[in-house]
């Protein structure tokens, strides 16, 4: 797993490589928890070149998720392929999170 | 020395002495400086010299043969060979004299070294074994200060041991050591050579280096002893530095047994409360042949089952699993097992929807807090209408079969418990009549992993089901355990495999 950690306009961008799953997700949440702790901040995870997701990333994204909504913030995920599109339909997670097909997509709506 | 000679060899000199006079010698003499340390006849006053012939030893003067009432040249050439004779008997001595304090020095050392050895097993830090060793150093080397530096390899605070308190300050320190991590060898600094890498204020220093499994973890560093250091010191201090790193590497390694038992027994402990919290035997309902079983993996996950099998109750099964891994998980596990459990089993007229509702409210504030989920997959047998009602917080795989149909995949209705505040979970039913088959997996079966990082993925989990289909509820468990095991061909269990599968039976 490799992270690509980038910021455009307001937004703070992580692309994540790789297999996001218990092992890799300790850097992950760190820098999650970073981005997420200032009100209002823009966060998107870009899940292009993520090939596998587990149950514990997916907590990951969750509860970053949840506190950028409690301090009023954006969260937002990118560029899901299929198989990994496919665990957030199995686990309807499709349902709560914001997902968008690629970053320039995300961008347009996170920076209005 | 000629003196010691003469106190120890007192009595072969007289006999050249007499040998000299028995051959018509009048006196004989051994003189130092000028003045007379023995002569012969005894008792008598020396007569002035006929001949004399110098002691050298390497090349020095060092004493004086005088002989009186001889002259001729036999005289003067046998009087000379004695004097070289004695010469070199001298430099013989100095040189014994010379090996045996080496040899006192060196058995100090060892005895020393045998010490320290004995007085560092007793040592658990790292912090001790090096102030240990630095004293030690410090003393068997006789120099006025020393000092030793390490940075552990995994990932724990830099550690420095001053002898003296601050005398050399860290910086200059941590330069030292990261010149030793280059040169790789001991380093000698003194103050003739004007080598820069010698802090100021420092006369001279030997540096040496300290490795454990291969790496240069820690260096020790002896300042300003009285002479330089030589080849002696260098091998000493080396010893010394053999000797710490045997200790240190004895300390981590029972740093790292003491952390895997810690992490085996929380294991244990998570997998002890996964496994006696699962029910112990199977129900017994009209109408359905049921099989559930799980799995643990090495590092347990939050899977779970469970049964609500009462009298004049409907039958309700749950089946579900928490985010992440060991402990944590094992207790979260619980939590929802327990909070599922008593909606089932007390609400006046309880539906999977309302039972899934309800838990979630119950758990959605200490999810957020800890960041976990559950998917959660809640199920209520209908014997009258011989059908299966049930509600899907993002539980998969779900995996139903008609008796004459091909198996599919039943998507979730909901997210999982733990994600929104509220949820509005949705009631959906099946026929399960004879031949009917649901099984209700956890992600452990779909994301089985071979060593070439395959997933065993739903379309395998579909086609196994559908070889399986007209097999008892057990066989077909027991095909689909075969199936993954197969598929992952020794890859180690990443996650937990639990299933509960149930098969529409005769009345």
């Amino acid at each position: 797993m490799e992270m690509k950690p980038r910021q455009a306009g307001n937004v703070a961008i992580l692309a994540i490589e790789g297999r996001f799953d218990a092992n890799t997700v300790p850097p992950v949440q760190h820098w999650l928890e970073q981005a997420t702790a200032t009100p209002g901040a823009r966060v998107l995870v870009d899940l292009s070149e993520t090939t596998f997701v587990d149950s514990t990333a997916l907590a990951t994204l969750v509860s970053a998720m949840k506190r950028c909504q409690q301090s009023k913030g954006e969260f937002a995920l990118c560029g899901l392929r299929r198989p990994v599109l496919m665990i957030f339909e199995l686990t309807r997670l499709d349902k709560a999170f914001n997902i968008f097909v690629d970053a320039d997509h995300a961008l347009a709506v996170l920076n209005a | 020395m000629l003196v010691s000679l003469l106190s120890s060899q007192y009595n072969r000199i007289q006999a050249i002495a007499e040998a000299w006079i028995a051959q018509g010698a009048q006196a004989f003499g051994v003189y130092e400086h000028g003045r007379p340390l023995a002569y012969w006849p005894s008792g008598q006053r020396m007569l002035p010299p006929d001949l004399t012939a110098a002691i050298y030893q390497y090349n020095e003067i060092v004493g004086e043969l005088r002989l009186s009432g001889l002259r001729n040249e036999a005289a003067r050439r046998r009087l000379q060979a004695d004097a070289n004779l004695i010469g070199y008997i001298l430099q013989l001595e100095y040189e014994l004299q010379c090996i045996t304090a080496d040899l006192v020095t060196s058995q100090d050392q060892q005895l020393a070294l045998y010490r320290l050895t004995q007085a560092m097993r007793d040592l658990v830090t790292i912090r001790e074994t090096l102030t240990a060793v630095v004293s030690e150093a410090q003393r068997m080397l006789k120099a006025r200060s020393g000092f030793a530096a390490y940075i552990p390899t995994n990932g724990g605070d830099p550690l420095i041991v001053q002898s003296a308190e601050n005398s050399l300050n860290t910086e200059a320190i941590w330069r030292l050591y990261w010149q030793l991590q280059t040169e790789d060898r001991p380093l000698l600094l003194s103050e003739e050579d004007s080598d820069l890498r010698r802090p100021p204020g420092v006369r001279n220093l030997m540096l040496i280096p300290i490795r454990v499994r291969g790496m240069v973890v820690a260096c020790l560093g002896i300042m300003d002893r009285a002479d330089r250091f030589g080849t002696p010191e260098l091998k000493l201090g080396r010893a010394i530095a053999d000797q710490a790193s045997a200790q240190i590497e004895r300390i981590l390694l029972y740093q790292e047994m003491v952390e895997q038992a810690r992490l085996r027994s929380e294991m244990d402990l998570a997998r002890r409360v996964q496994t006696d919290l699962l029910p112990r035997s199977l129900p017994d309902v009209r109408g359905l042949d049921i099989y559930a079983y799980s799995r643990p993996a090495l590092q347990v996950g939050g899977d779970f089952f469970d049964f609500i099998n009462l009298p004049n109750h409907p039958f309700i099964f749950t089946i579900g699993d928490v985010s992440g891994k060991g402990v944590s998980a094992a207790l979260l596990m619980s939590m929802t097992r327990t909070a599922l459990h008593s909606k089932a089993q007390f609400m006046p007229s309880p539906t999977p929807a309302l039972v899934m509702r309800q838990s979630n409210e119950d758990l959605y504030n200490d999810f957020t807090r800890i960041g976990v989920f559950a998917t959660v997959f809640v199920g209520q047998y209908d014997d009258a209408e011989r059908a299966i009602t049930y509600a899907n917080a993002g539980h998969a795989p779900v995996i139903y079969r008609p008796r004459n149909g091909r198996a599919e995949l039943l998507l979730a209705d909901n997210t999982a418990i733990g994600i929104l505040p509220v949820n509005h979970f949705q009631n959906r039913s099946l026929a399960i009549e004879p031949g009917d088959l649901l099984i209700v997996a956890t992600d452990g079966f779909s994301d089985a992993r071979n060593d070439q990082d395959e997933l065993f993925g739903i379309e395998r989990l579909l086609v196994a089901v559908d070889e399986l289909a007209d097999q008892p509820a057990q066989a077909i468990a027991d095909g689909l355990f075969r199936a993954i095991d197969q598929f992952s061909a020794g890859h180690p269990q990443d996650d937990d495999q639990t299933l509960i599968v149930l098969k529409g039976a005769a009345l």
